[in-house]
């Protein structure tokens, strides 16, 4: 059964397909696209319409799934190597598109090779009641086989007329076996299939018989079909399905509960993720850690922020001196470094004179010599900054000009320390106005200043 | 200088909100307590700004949040500790809270995630999910309280 094992992976595929499918109500729209896709070219299409405008949505999964493979072999592969690369979602939509074209196509594929497809269908319905059988459970293959057996001979009746062709016999046994219920249906199948295989010969005696029954049958077959593959729906999850597992799951992904609830906490995390990024800047990096780092840092420099503005709200500058500490032990990264120093020493300012400042100078200068990164520690500890000369007098002529926001802009640019809010700023920048000039003086002959910013 | 001319473009929204909540906190600040400049007024004084800010935000935010309650829950019992004395009960009340909350650390990918629970308030007792949640609602609210202080500061010293 070389030829078939190809097949009943298709229908294993499919079929399993028709589990997963089953929960998902995308399928309710292809019945009004089915039909408005439909082309009627003949009265076997009107017969088609009828049939599937009496269905129900939710027979949809089923039926077109069961039918593809019948309707033509590619179509079962396509289907297979579609299922296995998409989302559920996508999946179906897509699959609902292709549905749409295969069963177009099937129709037609069908009465180009007849003979050959007939054949092909008919093992492929007996591996099917094979296999239900096997499983043990009569009702829900049938159901199976009947959704499947039953598209079929809508699919293929399309494509040709109801007398004199091979695809009859089936049609009219199994149009027949969701009358017959049960084990009844399915020997009536058997005996069909058996009947058919025989030959040609017998077809046309057969079709006339069962076109009659065909033709009545139209209607009870859209009920038994409402019925059945609604409950092969709910019953294909239980009886086939028993035997092997639950749901079958995508490549590459396990399907016990555990492993799907890590599976969903881990796409939570990951779209939180993804909105953290969002807000954070410097988003840029893929790394979870990282990320993590990153937000961690931002979260502690608006902490910062929100501290120091509400300290320069009131004026206090001399109150940010317990911030010191966190300063210097912190990295975060971003401006206010220093700054708790620069406005601690905003209180000294108001008092201090030249004195200090040409001490400190000199201190700094001897430091500069043994190393600059002490030197520079220095300056932090007590609140200042190297900045270039020019820079220097620009900002202390801009000061005495206006105490404005403005000048704090420049700050910001100073060795990369930022501005805090503007009480603090414009009390030193009226310091350092006066004072500029003086170390601007006195340290004409160094190539940067120390200056209070 | 009035805040009239600076009409918002979407009155119901956070920012305002707490722009709103912020100033009667402050002008009720103003007038409880003298100007001081001495260092530890300042200090005290820093401490109710950053309170004030605090618990307006929260208040805006309201009891939707994890972190808005624990908050609030904080600063009430600060109030609480002050005005009662409560001290030893209460310092009794936070070892036991630490020790019963519990650190749900569970992927070890997520070891900075102590760091981050320390950050936000509350968030020693959510998972990571939560955490993570919570962590971007609250940049959300720091950012706007960053803001309209800088907003604020900025009107009333030009």
């Amino acid at each position: 059964m070389q030829p078939c094992s190809r097949e009943m992976q298709a229908l294993n595929s499919l079929l399993n397909q028709q589990d997963l499918q089953n929960g998902q109500q995308q399928i309710s729209n292809t019945h009004q696209i089915h039909q408005s896709h439909f082309d009627p070219t003949s009265s076997h299409d009107d017969f088609l319409d009828q049939m599937l405008s009496s269905l129900p949505p939710s027979s949809w999964p089923d039926l077109p799934f069961a039918s593809n493979p019948i309707g033509s072999l590619a179509a079962g592969h396509k289907l297979q190597d579609l299922s296995d690369q998409f989302d559920d979602q996508s999946q179906s939509a897509l699959l609902v598109s292709k549905l749409r074209q295969h069963q177009i196509s099937g129709g037609g594929a069908v009465a180009g090779n007849s003979p050959a497809a007939a054949k092909a269908f008919l093992l492929q319905q007996q591996l099917l009641l094979s296999r239900g059988l096997s499983a043990g459970g009569l009702r829900s293959p049938t159901g199976a086989g009947d959704s499947g057996i039953l598209q079929m001979p809508l699919s293929l009746g399309t494509g040709e007329g109801f007398d004199g062709s091979q695809n009859n016999v089936v049609d009219g046994s199994s149009f027949k076996s969701p009358n017959l219920g049960g084990e009844g249906s399915v020997e009536a199948l058997y005996n069909g299939f058996s009947g058919s295989l025989h030959g040609t010969g017998q077809a046309s005696s057969q079709a006339q018989h069962f076109h009659h029954p065909q033709v009545q049958n139209f209607g009870a077959p859209a009920t038994a079909m409402n019925q059945a593959p609604p409950a092969s729906g709910s019953a294909e999850g239980g009886a086939p399905s028993q035997p092997r597992q639950r749901v079958r799951a995508r490549r590459g992904q396990a399907t016990d509960p555990h492993s799907i609830a890590e599976r969903l906490r881990r796409e939570r995390i990951a779209e939180r993720m993804k909105a953290l990024q969002e807000l954070v800047p410097n988003a840029n990096k893929t790394d979870k850690a990282s990320m993590l780092d990153e937000i961690i840092d931002y979260v502690k420099f608006l902490q910062l922020q929100v501290k120091v503005l509400s300290m320069s709200r009131l004026g206090g500058a001399a109150a940010v001196a317990p911030l010191v500490a966190d300063m210097s032990s912190e990295g975060s990264g971003d401006c206010l470094q220093g700054n708790g120093g620069r406005s601690c020493n905003a209180a000294q300012t108001a008092s201090s004179s030249n004195d200090t400042m040409t001490v400190t100078e000199h201190q700094v200068a001897k430091l500069m010599e043994e190393d600059m990164g002490s030197a520079m520690q220095y300056l932090q500890g007590k609140g200042l900054c190297l900045m270039p000369i020019s820079l220097a007098t620009a900002i202390s002529t801009a000061t005495c000009h206006s105490r404005n926001t403005i000048a704090t802009n420049p700050l910001l640019g100073s060795n990369g320390e930022g501005g805090p809010s503007s009480p603090s700023m414009s009390v030193l920048t009226v310091q350092s106005a006066t004072m500029g000039n003086g170390s601007g003086d006195a340290s004409v002959k160094d190539a940067t200043s120390v200056s209070k910013p | 200088m009035t805040l009239h001319q600076h009409l918002p473009s979407n009155p119901r929204s956070i920012k305002t909100r707490f722009a709103i909540r912020f100033l009667q906190t402050l002008k009720r600040l103003n007038k409880n307590r003298p100007i001081s400049s001495s260092l530890r007024e300042i200090h005290g004084r820093y401490r109710i700004v950053k309170l004030a800010a605090d618990a307006s935000m929260a208040s805006v935010v309201g009891s939707r949040r994890v972190w808005s309650r624990a908050l609030l829950w904080k600063i009430r019992n600060r109030a609480l500790r002050c005005n009662s004395m409560k001290r030893k009960r209460i310092h009794a009340l936070r070892v036991r809270r630490r020790g019963g909350g519990g650190h749900p650390t569970r992927e070890s990918g997520f070891g900075q995630a102590n760091d981050l629970r320390k950050l936000v308030p509350g968030g020693e007792v959510m998972d990571i999910c939560s955490l993570l949640d919570e962590t971007a609602d609250y940049i959300k609210c720091l950012t706007t309280q960053v803001q309209v202080m800088r907003n604020i500061a900025d009107l009333y010293t030009s």
